[in-house]
């Protein structure tokens, strides 16, 4: 039996019910691993050893008859930008290669407490800036679907991983669309939870007021089974949302059968976001509001305004954002190695060190400067506050006629390796966020779900392109959201795996 | 808005406590033009009306700042002396 091909559902149940064991499982994923890293380089760190020790403790607790965890025996990957102790964390940057937190994050606390398994760290643009995951010091993650492409980013490990069956489901970030991006070019789920739902504590900070910590898995229940170990208020994270201690997502059987007595779905889908995509992308999305339709849902266009303001509001926070939170690596407070500070002068070694930052960390750290500089403040972060405050009016008002508001997670197919890199042009490279950042600025949640495939004639397997379709809700309507892309999910049946 | 010039991205760097070589210069500054230029866009909004977003949550509660030993390895720093970390001189 292939159990690396198992939803972490079905692994869960399997191992509860000594179908097989939680080491047989993990020793499947770990072999895995090894076959298919060598063309995925998703994982920065494999945690072999102690995924081991952590499968033989719980098969024996299954043994004594203990409650084992909602998640028990699951494997997980963990985006290298969320601490797991005694793990390296790296974020993909040579500021961090050295750095072994001393303590857990919350979300992967929880992980720990439901019985789930940390199988491996996995790869991302350094500090999760970035759209491709070639951004990282520990080379670019390819794209299980055609490993000549990106897998999009950054949590591009983590839906490389999941896709390519090395773990059953990941945690990623999503600070501009970090977690659907990537979902979305490696035919994945992936959800972003409404700001505030999901404790930040112990993921490494890029932009504070915009991201959150997200799962990554191949099914609609996986990702709501993860939320439902990670979600809920936090004392160490000031920002988490007081919505009951712990919310109790479904998908699945519970949620289909909710689905039945509800009333009709209501689906806006967003012309703008449509207009401004290839047009494959766009038929397949067409396709996708059809199949919703079919299934009883009420359909019909609508429109975002705000949507033209969006990109530059937001890569003006996230920069000034950025500038300020990476102000800490010093290499005195953490660092890399090899220069020593003895006989520099404090300003100067700062600067020789903190040169030691990726290109695209620096570019937006030096911009960041700039639109915080005196005199700049009122002209742009100010403006892009505003601009924040237009959009959640205008998303709270569409939300009075929609249940779920839907367009392309991607304007774009998934591109070749290096084909955005060397146009020199980053700003190209930030006009793909145009779909994912409406929600980072207003904090609704969203989800990505694969939606198709687009034939492309350089496509490496003949199978085509990942396409994924993205469904935003009002803000902490995650059940809402669930619902309808597990309803989605069951009609399209797109889901399957890449020959790898 | 006026053009992004060389010696702005230095000192901007300089702010930021980040050395660039003078081949980065070169690439950044115009870049961040390109960048900067399409963050004018804020400009052609419509803003009278809207006010800019706020935290919803006072943030009153939070514990005293108090200073506290250094402990362990949290920092995961390699330069130290006698329980001290080692940082380059200040003047």
């Amino acid at each position: 039996m292939e159990l690396f091909r198992l939803s972490a559902g079905q692994a869960a149940g399997g191992i509860k019910s000594r179908e097989f064991s939680a080491e047989e499982y993990v020793c499947q994923l770990l072999e895995r691993i090894k076959k298919v890293e060598p063309k995925v380089n998703a994982f920065v760190t494999v945690n072999s050893k102690e995924a081991l020790e952590q499968a033989r403790a719980l098969d024996k607790k299954i043994r004594d008859g203990q409650d084992a965890g909602a998640l028990a025996g699951v494997a997980l990957s963990i985006k290298d930008n969320i601490c797991v102790k005694g793990l390296r964390t790296t974020c993909a940057s040579k500021m961090l290669e050295s750095y072994v937190p001393p303590y857990d994050a919350t979300v992967v606390r929880r992980l720990k407490q439901a019985g789930a398994i940390i199988i491996g760290k996995v790869n991302l643009d350094e500090f999760a800036m970035g759209s491709t995951t070639e951004f990282s010091r520990h080379g670019p993650t390819r794209n299980p679907w055609d490993i000549s492409r990106v897998p999009g980013g950054s949590s591009g490990g983590s839906a490389a991983s999941v896709a390519a069956l090395e773990c059953a489901a990941s945690l990623g970030s999503d600070t501009g669309g970090s977690v659907r991006c990537p979902a979305s070019f490696c035919s994945v789920v992936g959800l972003k939870p409404t700001y505030g739902l999901v404790s930040r504590y112990g993921l490494v900070s890029y932009a504070n007021s915009l991201e959150q910590v997200g799962p990554v898995g191949r099914t609609v229940e996986d990702v709501a089974a993860v939320m439902n170990v990670i979600a809920g208020i936090d004392e160490h994270d000031h920002t988490t949302a007081a919505v009951g201690a712990r919310p109790v997502y479904s998908a699945g059987h519970d949620g289909g059968r909710r689905q039945q007595q509800q009333p009709q779905l209501r689906v806006g889908l967003v012309k703008e976001f449509v207009e401004g995509a290839d047009p494959a992308v766009a038929k397949v999305i067409h396709g996708a509001m059809d199949t919703l339709a079919k299934q009883g849902c009420r359909c019909e266009e609508t429109s975002l305004g705000a949507v033209k303001y969006t990109l530059a509001s937001y890569y003006t926070i996230a920069m000034a954002e950025a500038s300020s939170n990476l102000a800490r690596y010093d290499n005195v407070r953490y660092g890399f190695d090899d220069l020593n500070p003895e006989g520099y002068e404090w300003n100067s070694y700062f600067a020789k060190a903190r040169s030691n930052f990726g290109e695209e960390v620096k570019r937006r750290i030096i911009v960041g400067s700039y639109v915080l500089s005196s005199g700049y403040y009122g002209k742009y972060y100010l403006k892009a506050q505003q601009v924040r405050s237009i959009l959640r009016k205008e998303l709270k008002s569409l939300f009075k006629h929609y249940d779920v508001l839907i367009g392309p997670t991607m304007p774009i197919l998934p591109f070749k390796i290096g084909e955005k890199i060397v146009e020199d042009d980053p700003l190209k490279m930030y006009l793909v966020d145009i779909d994912t950042v409406v929600a980072n600025l207003a904090g609704n949640p969203a989800i990505s779900v694969p939606a198709g495939f687009v034939a492309a004639a350089a496509a490496a397997d003949g199978g085509g392109l990942p396409v994924g379709l993205q469904m935003m809700a009002d803000e902490f309507q995650e059940q809402k959201m669930l619902d309808a892309a597990f309803l989605f999910e069951g009609a399209a049946k797109v889901q399957r795996s890449p020959e790898l | 808005m006026a053009a992004v010039t060389k010696d702005q991205v230095k000192h901007l760097g300089w702010l930021a406590r980040i050395e660039l070589s003078d081949a980065e210069l070169d690439r950044y500054t115009a870049q961040i033009e390109g960048i900067i230029k399409y963050l004018d866009k804020l400009d052609s909004i419509p803003l009278e009306e809207a006010k800019p977003i706020v935290a919803k949550k006072k943030f009153s509660n939070l514990r005293a700042d108090e200073p506290a030993a250094f402990e362990g390895d949290a920092l995961g720093t390699k330069y130290r002396k006698d329980g001290f970390v080692k940082g380059p001189r200040m003047v």
